[in-house]
């Protein structure tokens, strides 16, 4: 828009009283509330005092499948669920499309064979990428519809196309980042229609399918083996909600200890909690997301990662092809697994995060998209708009990587089956043991499509099994064993801030010797302090409002998910994609091709067992190292005699 | 930490941000039609509220956030933290 020079030279004439107006006068927006100057001078900043909030009308329900979590995953899984005829609950602890982790994603990929992907390329590329640790039947299962997902979500109306930020003149593109500032409001009132976000509830409603919101589940209740339904709380009010049902999905998504710069504060580990203390096996949490930050703004989400949250998704694919498969993994390995590890050990290695890139001016498949010319092709790939890129870690700690870990269902599952009747999970965090393995980087816009397939596989699978079954009802003592505890945080009359608490865990698992490079000796000294926290801690947590229950609530299973990952990181005594031991600093595909399970014992301990991963899925172990593996940790080649190599790694520096 | 209130007179009481919130920060004062920010060290600063607020009566503030803990800090924090705000600030 050739408006965008003017109108900035225009607001920085206005510096400050009524610039607000001025911009939106300019877009040509209608203005919700016309200001004059005095209006503005006198500005309210201070807030009234907090009201007590209503009960919702309706706390019991009863369904076929109850789906919990309304993100990518929870969406198709209610969807494909009603689909079958079934009657559906959601239940979300925000507001479906809001919460967890899909609001956020900036890209959408799938293959397309129609286009000529060559799933071959594709199927070596994540193998490599993956450090062998790969699924590779749930990517084929990926490979073969993860277009018809995109095809529904198209029909949804979340993938629409419309003008970028960019192309719009709402946002500044001037590349000095003093300068990046935008108007994002107007932006986003001119695109509303087109807001993805909206879209998840209208496709509930489409569908009949009836949702609780603001509703946070604290158990899954299974009586003989065989799922009752889910006890919660509507978290403004306290209210208990029940939802009696004869299948349940878990897509609740991962979480992290706080969010300071990723913002994935919407999930907090509650289906794994829930999960484990059903006595089912967690895997996967040696594998740590490490996510970046920008160290001028750090803890600041707004303007680490969500930068494009007003874009339209952009749609990626076809950009992976025989020649690149290597190339391709290896470059995002060095870029999102060894740069990241380079620069949480040695300060800022390349940058300072000020590099704003233009992925614009790069050519398509660099951006991800398809250079295939084919007509039809809409999978033009990343189309940033001028972005900052986080230079220090610490942005989501304790995340795990996606798709990697959560309950294992088995070696040959391909819906999310659980071992308890009924009981499916779905999506990020929650299904374990994925096609991206030990490292994502070569699945980069590839988990809201994925999610999206599987929820769509967990909803079916739960929807025919509920055809042909029972309810059992929660029993009523079930439901009043959850109320003492969801309560329970609200009677401790001398005891610890749970935000205190959290900021502890975050200060404890943040360095970088416990995520980033990690040691036996750092890992056992973390572990207890988790420990002390487990058991001096989290029993005393005390809550002032329904508000804080939540907060004790989600502390219990921050801690359980700082336990999981310390000891599956001891366990794993080897370095594979974004698990990085000092004192093993290599790959050791004898005795670390392997899931490491944990499972809750009949002692209350933790059992880990190695599960080997399939044969066909370890690629060719007769290959030299060095093709085997394409980039390399520090110290790795010395450690095994092999040749040195120049440093790698580095955003930009490639 | 990061909400703020730009201008409670603005609040026209559509709740979007009591909606869109995650992170359990906000509550709706139905006698005066206005949200609350009753929990904002809750807050993830992701912004969703500020951007679906059609009264535009919230901003994000930077000077409010809890901070990554991370092994090294850029040299230009100091007025880099200045820019940060400025590319929020539409004035
Ligand atoms: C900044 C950012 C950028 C990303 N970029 C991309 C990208 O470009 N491309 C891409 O494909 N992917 C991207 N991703 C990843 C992608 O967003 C996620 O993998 C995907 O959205 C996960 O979906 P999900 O449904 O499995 O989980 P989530 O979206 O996390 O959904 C979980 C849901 O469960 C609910 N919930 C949690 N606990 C409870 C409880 N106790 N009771 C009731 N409900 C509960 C939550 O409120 C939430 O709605 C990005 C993620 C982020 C954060
Ligand atoms: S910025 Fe995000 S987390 Fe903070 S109050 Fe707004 S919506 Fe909630
Ligand atoms: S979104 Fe804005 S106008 Fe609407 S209730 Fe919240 S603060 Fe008020």
């Amino acid at each position: 828009m050739a408006k965008s020079i003017s109108r900035r030279d225009f607001i920085k004439g206005m510096a400050g009283i009524g610039a607000a107006s001025a911009v939106t006068a300019l877009a040509g927006i209608p203005v919700a509330h016309a200001e004059s100057e005095t209006e503005l001078v006198e500005r309210v900043t201070t807030e009234l005092p907090i009201p007590e909030a209503e009960a919702p009308a309706k706390t019991e329900y009863e369904c076929d499948v109850l789906v919990i979590g309304g993100g990518f995953a929870g969406l198709n899984a209610a969807a494909a669920a009603a689909d079958q005829g079934q009657s559906v609950v959601m239940i979300d602890k925000g507001h479906p499309g809001y919460s967890g982790l899909s609001p956020w994603p900036s890209s959408h990929r799938w293959a397309d064979k129609e286009m000529g992907d060559d799933y071959d390329a594709l199927r070596k590329c994540i193998q490599h990428g993956s450090e062998y640790l790969g699924n590779m039947d749930l990517y084929e299962v990926w490979l073969e519809e993860s277009k018809a997902t995109y095809e529904r979500l198209r029909d949804w109306g979340i993938l629409d196309q419309y003008e970028t930020a960019k192309e719009s003149g709402f946002y500044n593109d001037s590349g000095d980042p003093a300068d990046c500032s935008g108007d994002y409001q107007g932006y986003h009132e001119k695109f509303y229609q087109h807001d993805r976000r909206t879209k998840f509830a209208a496709v509930l409603r489409d569908k009949g399918i009836e949702y609780a919101d603001y509703t946070m589940v604290t158990n899954v209740i299974v009586e003989n083996n065989k799922v009752c339904g889910a006890v919660g709380f509507h978290v403004p009010s306290g209210a208990i909600i029940t939802c009696h049902a004869k299948a349940v999905v878990m897509a609740m998504g991962g979480g992290c200890y706080k969010p300071t710069g990723f913002p994935t504060g919407g999930v907090t580990f509650d289906g794994e909690y829930i999960a484990y203390n059903l006595g089912l096996p967690i895997a996967g949490k040696e594998f740590d997301d490490f996510h970046m930050t920008l160290s001028w703004a750090p803890g600041n989400a707004f303007l680490n990662n969500n930068w494009t949250y007003l874009d339209p998704l952009w749609l990626c694919g076809g950009d992976i092809t025989a020649d690149t498969a290597i190339s391709y993994a290896t470059t995002k390995g060095k870029v999102m697994v060894l740069d990241r590890v380079t620069k949480s050990m040695t300060g800022l290695a390349v940058t300072d995060g000020t590099g704003v890139e233009d992925m614009s001016q790069q050519d398509v498949t660099r951006r991800g998209g398809s250079a295939s010319e084919n007509p039809g092709e809409v999978r033009t790939g990343k189309c940033n708009d001028t972005m900052y890129k986080g230079d220090i870690y610490g942005a989501a700690v304790g995340f795990g990587a996606h798709l990697t870990n959560g309950v294992f269902c088995g070696l040959d599952d391909l819906e999310g089956k659980t071992s308890i009747e009924g009981l499916w999970v779905s999506g990020d965090g929650m299904q374990a043991c994925g096609p991206t393995g030990a490292a994502y980087p070569t699945g980069v816009g590839f988990t809201s499509n994925y999610v999206s397939t599987m929820g769509n596989r967990a909803g079916k699978a739960a929807a025919e099994y509920a055809a042909g079954a029972e309810l059992t009802k929660i029993p009523a003592e079930r439901i009043e064993e959850e109320t003492e505890k969801i309560q329970a945080p609200l009677s401790v009359e001398k005891g610890f801030d749970p935000t205190w608490a959290r900021d502890q865990l975050h200060s404890i698992m943040s360095p970088y010797w416990v995520y980033i490079a990690k040691s036996k000796a750092t890992l056992e000294a973390t572990l207890t302090q988790i420990e002390y926290m487990r058991d001096r801690v989290i029993p005393k947590l005390q809550a002032a409002s329904y508000h804080d229950v939540r907060m004790c609530l989600e502390m219990q299973h921050k801690i359980l998910n700082a336990e999981l990952s310390l000891r599956a990181s001891l366990a794993r005594e080897e370095t594979r994609g974004l698990h990085f031991r000092t004192d093993f600093p290599y790959r050791d595909d004898e005795n670390f091709l392997c899931y490491i399970t944990l499972t809750k014992n009949a002692e209350g301990g933790m059992d880990i067992e190695k599960v080997p991963v399939k044969d066909e899925w370890k690629g060719d172990l007769t290959e030299d190292y060095k093709s085997r593996y394409t980039y390399y940790f520090p110290k790795e080649l010395e450690t095994l005699g092999l040749p040195a190599e120049e440093a790698t790694g580095g955003w930009g520096g490639k | 930490m990061s909400v703020a209130r730009y201008d409670l007179n603005k609040c026209i009481g559509c709740k979007s941000c009591v909606t869109v919130c995650p992170m359990d920060v906000f509550r709706f004062d139905n006698a005066a039609n206005k949200s609350v920010i009753a929990y904002p060290e809750n807050c993830q600063s992701c912004g969703q509220c500020y951007v679906n607020c059609l009264g535009r009566a919230l901003t994000i503030v930077n000077d409010m956030y809890g901070y990554a803990l991370t092994s090294y800090r850029a040299a230009t924090t100091v007025p880099m933290n200045r820019k940060a705000q400025a590319v929020i600030d539409r004035t």
